[in-house]
């Protein structure tokens, strides 16, 4: 097995151009699968979290701030709108609407603490029905007004783990906050938000003299509203419209419908290019194999004349086509986890604060996936050379190499 | 000893050997000459065990190799018989000692330092003392040619089969091979070569294979095995 290993070693190493071509090729198909896959699954969970993450089946907002809505709602740029509080009750007095909240939207007049421009949002804790669900760490105590609920690229950018972030003391508009909690990543503008109870909000503005918008204690940004069982959360949608026409209301859907045409087709295109690159990186290195293990007909006649086997011969054949589609394999599982890993920002630029990094479960699914499919190709393509070889009579083979 | 029996073989229906016998004691040196194309290498192959005749059987030491299952057949190729081919036929891949013991790893064992030993004394024998970590591509034809000649004969093997082992080499390079193996088969390996160099024949008895059968060349007379008798060398 040894000599087998050192023949497989040296053939490999002979021609080193073409081995590597072959190993190009095995990377090539495996880095653009694993980025495809990666990637799209990335943005499925993207929108799939956005459904879920928003925890209201409608979201209205001031009518005439509907485009800057959609954007903190999902990107969480922070972004200011408001509209009376009173708006609040004429919802829900529309038939079928069951639960309402209501949200503030601030601005932070500096984001010394983060990447990117933290919205600070001001939510009543005994009547949210939206942010709960994705608290981390539950404390079981009521959130007091000096302290705050991190999301959780703030938490990456301030104290680099979830873990050492709780008790941290946090300043925002020159207050001292404490971090009570923090929530789950859920690929949304919550993501780079910092929620405070509505008072604390009411306050921050009140006592800056550098905020730039004069809120009143009676404005609000948005109404997060819960249909009752069984209603069409489209038709209350509709039947909130007409009845308020101060309001604009979408859907949960409608929220990520104006994403997810755009990153459905980035999908599309990501699975097409992967599919269609690893099917001709396949075909190359498949090809190469076949044309390398053909021009060593003679030495594999010589071999068999020596006294190797038929399986001996197969076996070196099928191992170097293996130790190809192995280390190519390898590589290009590396490869995509690098180009994944270090396209999240362009990712995120191109469809906003919304891309979700795949957990490390998946990731380490899909290495083992995208190598052990590799090395099936691998098997696969030297199977057939290997099985000619071994058949022929080693005359035959001597005669056909020269 | 190796016996022939009947030995047929066509390619594409064109008969290159014809129904011969033959039967080669130990020990003995034997010439096999010809046209090209005549039907030598066939001969040399299918005595080796490295292609099938269409009819007939090789018994080599009264068995029928034709009939052993192919790893035993791989294995009497490994164990009885070396060869030395007409081409270059080192592992380019492989250096000059591990070309050498390469033979032993298909045995079914890793060579151990007695074979490197050994591989050595046969490198020393054929005349290559310095040369076991170069590449076959450092070496010139001729002392590719002694390398074969080394590898072919790391498993001791009582068969020498050789075929045209000197026919790309200059004369003087010739002459040194051909002793060489007049050494060899003085230690008792017996020795099928096939050669144009006629000057050599002294060396054994010589045959020649012509319409697809063997006849003792000088004499050439009615073919030996005809009337599945046998041509008889060595005695």
């Amino acid at each position: 097995m040894r000599q087998i290993l050192y023949l497989v070693r040296h053939n490999l190493l002979r021609k080193p151009f073409r081995t590597w071509l072959m190993i190009g090729g095995m990377v090539l198909a495996c880095a653009t699968l694993f980025l495809a896959v990666t990637l799209s699954k990335g943005i499925q969970d993207t929108l799939r979290t956005s459904r879920e993450r928003l925890g209201a089946d409608i979201v209205a907002v001031p009518a005439e701030a509907r485009d800057a809505a959609l954007s903190a709602l999902i990107s969480g740029d922070p972004t200011t709108f408001y509209m009376p509080a009173s708006l609040e009750d004429r919802v829900r007095q529309v038939p079928g609407v069951g639960r309402t909240c209501a949200q503030v939207f601030l601005r932070s007049l500096d984001a010394a603490c983060c990447v990117a421009p933290v919205a600070l949002v001001g939510y009543d804790p005994e009547r949210d029905f939206t942010i709960a669900p994705w608290v981390l760490q539950k404390t079981g105590e009521p959130q007091r007004d000096n302290q705050i609920i991190v999301g959780a690229k703030v938490i990456s950018a301030v104290v680099g783990t979830p873990a050492k972030a709780i008790g941290q003391r946090l300043i925002f508009m020159g207050k001292p906050f404490t971090v009570a909690t923090i929530l789950e990543p859920t690929g949304l503008g919550t993501d780079y938000s910092v929620f405070l109870t509505l008072d604390t909000a009411y306050q921050l503005i009140r006592d800056s003299p550098l905020y730039p918008v004069a809120v009143k204690r009676d404005e609000i940004s948005t109404i997060l509203i819960k249909v009752e069982e069984g209603e069409d959360p489209e038709a209350v949608a509709g039947r909130i419209g007409n009845a308020v026409a101060e309001v604009s209301a979408f859907t949960a859907s409608h929220l990520t419908r104006f994403f997810s045409q755009q990153l459905q087709n980035l999908v599309d295109a990501l699975f097409l290019a992967g599919g269609l690159f690893s099917l001709l990186a396949v075909a190359l290195a498949g090809s190469l194999f076949a044309l390398s293990v053909r021009q060593r007909q003679r030495e594999i006649g010589l071999l068999r004349a020596m006294g190797a086997r038929r399986n001996v011969v197969f076996r070196l054949i099928v191992l170097e086509a293996v130790c190809i589609a192995g280390s190519g394999g390898l590589l290009g599982v590396l490869a995509g986890f690098g180009l994944a890993y270090f396209s999240q920002d362009a990712i995120t630029e191109m469809i906003g604060n919304m891309y979700m990094w795949p957990g490390d479960q998946f990731l380490c699914a899909t290495a083992l996936l995208i190598l052990a499919a590799a090395l099936a190709a691998g098997i696969l393509g030297g199977l057939y050379p290997a099985w000619r070889s071994s058949r022929l009579e080693p005359y035959e083979a001597i005669r056909r190499g020269e | 000893m190796i016996r022939l029996e009947n030995l047929c073989k066509s390619y594409q229906k064109a008969s290159v050997l014809n129904g011969i016998n033959w039967l080669i004691e130990d020990s003995s040196f034997v010439l096999i000459t010809g046209r090209s194309g005549g039907g030598k290498t066939t001969l040399l192959s299918i005595v080796g065990g490295l292609t099938r005749p269409d009819e007939g059987r090789v018994l080599i030491d009264d068995i029928d190799i034709w009939r052993l299952p192919e790893p035993e057949l791989a294995a009497l190729r490994n164990r009885k018989i070396g060869f030395v081919f007409q081409f270059p036929s080192l592992i380019p891949a492989l250096r000059v000692l591990d070309n050498v013991l390469l033979p032993i790893a298909f045995s079914g064992r890793s060579p151990n330092r007695a074979d490197r030993e050994f591989a050595g004394s046969l490198l020393a024998l054929v005349g290559i003392t310095d040369k076991e970590n170069a590449y076959p591509s450092q070496l010139s034809g001729g002392q590719q040619r002694r390398v074969a000649i080394a590898r072919a004969l790391i498993n001791r093997p009582s068969i020498l089969l050789a075929d045209e082992p000197t026919g790309d080499l200059d004369e003087r390079t010739e002459a040194e091979i051909m002793n060489l193996f007049q050494d060899i088969n003085r230690q008792g390996v017996m020795i099928v070569m096939v050669t144009h160099a006629l000057d050599y024949a002294a060396l054994g008895t010589t045959y020649l294979l012509k319409t697809n059968q063997l006849f003792p060349h000088k004499a050439e007379l009615s073919p030996p095995g005809a009337g599945r008798e046998e041509s008889r060398h060595g005695e």
